[in-house]
């Protein structure tokens, strides 16, 4: 199979899944308890207000037809109204998506830049004071949970010592890039980096801990191959046998990983974004599913489904690029 | 009471007094000439009292940020239920009445106000007041307000048309800058429904735009107009210079958001803004301990108790049911669980509000009583459960784990708790079926309008919405208070039925909510029982 069918392939394997996301999602706001007028309506609205409400709303109308409106809006980029606000969910979620984005590539930034060489150090320094520190470290980043460290790392560094901001967004990537090329004003880029700081070092720490362990282990295993004895008995120089073979190889899982943790990083950041009042996605999603607002909620679980399919499509792409046989 | 801002009883009960007193006087009787009429008596005390060390910001910019629990979930004043929104909105818009801090009823749009007949109340709208527009208000706007609140074939089904319970439209008086708004009965508490309900809008900038715009634009009458609004992220206005009154002191104002209460905690100490919503007690004593910030404590209108189903065993035995008000200490739960924030109450009427019986007290706890009082009622060996949503009010959870605990020690009945989502918990209260509802639940209800009837009618009549109880008795003095325009005798008729509520204990009654804020010292302001957070009424410290 060519390159260009297998992507083809995927492509079209990852249509069948957003529409299966759409649907499943569609049909979880019939099984779910909670009804969206109890939120809508205030509590003791007579019964005439509520129906008056639920009409308004177009839930009085049966379930396939709200079905077929709403694959019909979809394919349009019509993904409806928000039932608490009136205004138009995809606005919404677009407006929270960047932020997300930025805080879920922030912290897998963070997690690969430390992670790889910690795990690599950990693997050819095995049994030494390197290695105990790396799986010490690791350890640690596994066990902590989120919110304690973003709740400390604010308490110490942000309120003792008044290095970061203890919370917020401050100013956009982009509006930051912006300001930087067309005034040439770095003040921009040092908000936008002072307040993703701590949220991303938070929410990558256990990502961190948890590649550091994968690149290690899969260092080791590499190394111990007949290609690594082979490749050093031909009189290759370590750094090219481990930097360029093993490390390669060990990185196919990696990626793999890093794929799909960004995947769930964009859908389930709501922990951070709530410590540190990010406005993101995550907080979005739990406030819709608070308040049954389900346009909202199904928008985000497509817009978090669709990202996890494109993800998943740019980790084959990749993977087909690190390993070519697995085209074939 | 042991706060440093002053929220004693003492204080708190002297200015409840005088708010009911004169919210009942202008707001039932109706003002023969507008403010002449609501004089405001200089005996309340102030609940709070401010001190501060850092000097007001000299340069003539004043910006203040507000961080609340939740952003607003739109700027449609008239298309929400929502506190959060509603301290956001109306910093641009405004209703024909309002209220001063303490509670009392005073002019806003409107200068006069009075009835006509059984009714009809007729408002005579201030001249000289712009909208942001531009445009000048008129009674047409103020009609159109009111008719798009009540009516649903005016634009929306807005939610707030139970605000303005029995109002069916208004129509400007021919001739004349008035408007006639007309109820389907007396209506004795029309003018304190006004006081804190209907926002006014300019008919033809909603008549021009779509639903969705109205949600994210503004243009009201108020001392703010909108800057920009990034749904879900912030707020920002800037003072409105053309302001019907002296403009305010705040220069530019900013609405955010922190769902955390550690968070908006560490956003109040590291002074990245300049008051708190909801300080949880585990945080008062580190707000207090900081040098430029200090808590801000209020008793709200919100009371917190228990349902019990009078329709099902054990509750429907008034016995049982008073039994479980002896079990509870009330007190200890106040001291230990919510550090004194919340008072102890055993009516659904708060002090201060019209109708509130003040020689009904809180049932005292009396285990030995509790446990008679449950043989006698024949359900010795009950098991109860009891439905509590958290984090939906101050410590609901671990308050409803305290009144298990406490019923529990009793020998002859035991309880346990059931966490649960709200929205399942609210769907099961409203869904106008008595049958679907738990059989004993915790719940809170705010009521900003100061009167009685506004918390017993949808919360203990036979037909109320989210009613747990059903008494002829209690059903016919309610009856007759709506209907009696004499104030006393309607005072009257409602402090007997909250005697009554107290002897049949349908609830268990537990605290009134007080609001918890953080401030700063740098903003001189004193904290609202109706959780309203006034930016007009902010200075900075000199």
């Amino acid at each position: 199979m060519s390159m260009g069918r297998f992507l083809i392939k995927r492509g079209l394997q990852g249509v069948f899944v957003i529409w299966g996301v759409v649907t499943v999602v569609f049909g979880l706001r019939y099984v779910t308890p909670g009804n969206p007028i109890t939120f809508v309506a205030p509590l003791d609205a007579s019964q005439e207000l509520r129906q008056q409400i639920a009409a308004e709303l177009g839930l009085n109308r049966p379930f396939y037809v709200q079905y077929f409106d709403y694959l019909l809006s979809l394919l349009q980029g019509d993904m409806g109204y928000s039932y608490i606000s009136g205004t138009e969910a995809s606005s919404l979620i677009f407006s929270r998506l960047p932020a997300t984005l930025e805080l879920a590539v922030a912290a897998s930034i963070v997690a690969v830049v430390i992670s790889i060489p910690l795990g690599v150090v950990s693997a050819t320094r095995r049994h030494e004071p390197a290695d105990y520190a790396a799986t010490s470290f690791s350890l640690v980043g596994i066990s902590t949970p989120n919110f304690w460290l973003g709740i400390m790392l604010v308490l110490v560094l942000s309120v003792q010592f008044g290095l970061f901001p203890t919370s917020r967004r401050g100013i956009g990537l982009y509006p930051a890039l912006t300001m930087l090329v067309t005034q040439f004003q770095v003040s921009g880029l040092v908000t936008w980096i002072s307040h993703i700081t701590l949220p991303a070092v938070t929410l990558g720490t256990y990502f961190t801990a948890l590649i550091t362990r994968l690149t290690r282990s899969g260092m080791l295993d590499e190394l111990g191959k007949p290609y690594v004895r082979a490749s050093r008995a031909k009189g290759l120089p370590e750094t090219l046998v481990r930097y360029k073979h093993a490390l390669r190889n060990t990185l196919i899982p990696v990626v793999t990983v890093l794929g799909l943790q960004l995947g769930t990083l964009i859908g389930g950041a709501v922990i951070t974004e709530a410590v540190f009042a990010w406005p993101g996605l995550g907080t979005l999603v739990i406030n819709a599913i608070n308040a049954r607002d389900w346009p909202l909620i199904q928008g985000s679980l497509i817009v978090i489904g669709t990202g996890f399919v494109l993800i998943n499509l740019l980790v084959d792409t990749l993977y087909a690029y690190i390993n070519p046989q697995v085209v074939h | 009471m042991a706060h440093d801002e002053g929220t004693s009883r003492r204080k708190f009960l002297t200015a409840a007094g005088t708010a009911a007193a004169t919210a009942s006087i202008a707001g039932c009787t109706g003002g023969e000439g507008g403010q002449d009429t609501t004089t405001e008596t200089d005996t309340a005390t102030e609940e709070t009292t401010e001190t501060t060390e850092d000097g007001g910001d000299q340069s003539g910019d004043f910006s203040v940020t507000i961080t609340q629990g939740q952003m607003p979930t739109t700027l449609d004043p008239q298309n929400h239920r929502s506190t959060p929104t509603d301290n956001v909105v109306l910093h641009a818009y405004e209703g024909l009445l309002s209220r001063t801090r303490k509670g009392k009823v005073q002019a806003q749009l409107a200068t006069e106000w009075n009835r006509q007949e059984p009714g009809v109340v007729r408002f005579q709208i201030r001249e000289g007041v712009t909208f942001h527009s531009g445009n000048e208000l008129t009674p047409e706007d103020v009609a159109f307000s009111i008719n798009r609140i009540v009516k649903k074939d005016v634009g929306i089904a807005s939610p707030q048309s139970d605000q303005l319970a029995g109002v069916t439209g208004a129509k400007v008086v021919d001739g004349e800058r008035a408007v006639d708004v007309m109820s389907d009965g007396l209506n004795p508490i029309v003018f304190s429904l006004f006081a804190t309900y209907g926002d006014v809008m300019e008919k033809a900038w909603v008549q021009d735009r779509e639903k969705s715009q109205i949600a994210k634009q503004m243009n009201g009458t108020g001392p703010f107009e909108l800057d920009t609004y990034e749904e879900n992220v912030k707020v920002e206005f800037s003072r409105n210079d053309d302001y019907w009154q002296d403009p305010a002191a705040v220069t530019s104002l900013t609405f955010r958001a922190a769902k955390e209460s550690s968070t908006r905690v560490n956003q109040l100490l590291s002074g990245e803004t300049d008051i708190i919503v909801n300080v949880p007690p585990q945080a008062i004593s580190r707000v207090k301990g900081a040098n430029d910030a200090r808590v801000a404590a209020v008793p709200s209108t919100r009371v917190i108790y228990n349902a019990m189903r009078y329709d099902v065993e054990p509750f429907s035995s008034p016995k049982f049911r008073q039994a479980m008000n002896y079990a509870v200490n009330l007190e200890g739960i106040i001291e230990n669980v919510l550090q004194t924030f919340g008072d102890a109450t055993g009516q659904p009427t708060l002090e201060g509000f019209f109708g509130y019986n003040p020689d009904v007290g809180p049932y005292a706890y009396n285990k030995q009583k509790a446990e008679t009082l449950v043989e006698e009622s024949g359900h010795a060996g009950a098991e109860i459960t009891l439905h509590t949503p958290v984090g939906r009010y101050l410590k609901d959870l671990e308050i409803a784990q305290a009144v298990a605990n406490q019923i529990n020690q009793l020998s002859n009945v035991s309880c346990s708790v059931k966490q649960r989502d709200f929205g399942t918990l609210a769907g099961e209260l409203t869904d106008g079926n008595l049958e679907t509802s738990p059989k004993f639940y915790l719940i809170g209800w705010g009521n900003a309008t100061f009167d009685a009837s506004q918390t017993i009618i949808p919360l203990l009549t036979s037909d109320g919405a989210l009613t747990s109880y059903s008494n002829d008795e209690l059903d016919n003095l309610i009856e007759q208070a709506q209907s009696e325009s004499n104030q006393d005798e309607r005072k009257q008729l409602l402090q007997e039925a909250n005697k009554l509520i107290h002897d049949q204990a349908p609830w268990i009654f537990l605290n009134r909510q007080y609001s918890v804020y953080g401030a700063t010292n740098d903003v001189k302001w004193q904290a609202r029982r109706d959780e309203r957070i006034d930016a007009y009424a902010m200075e900075p410290q000199q």
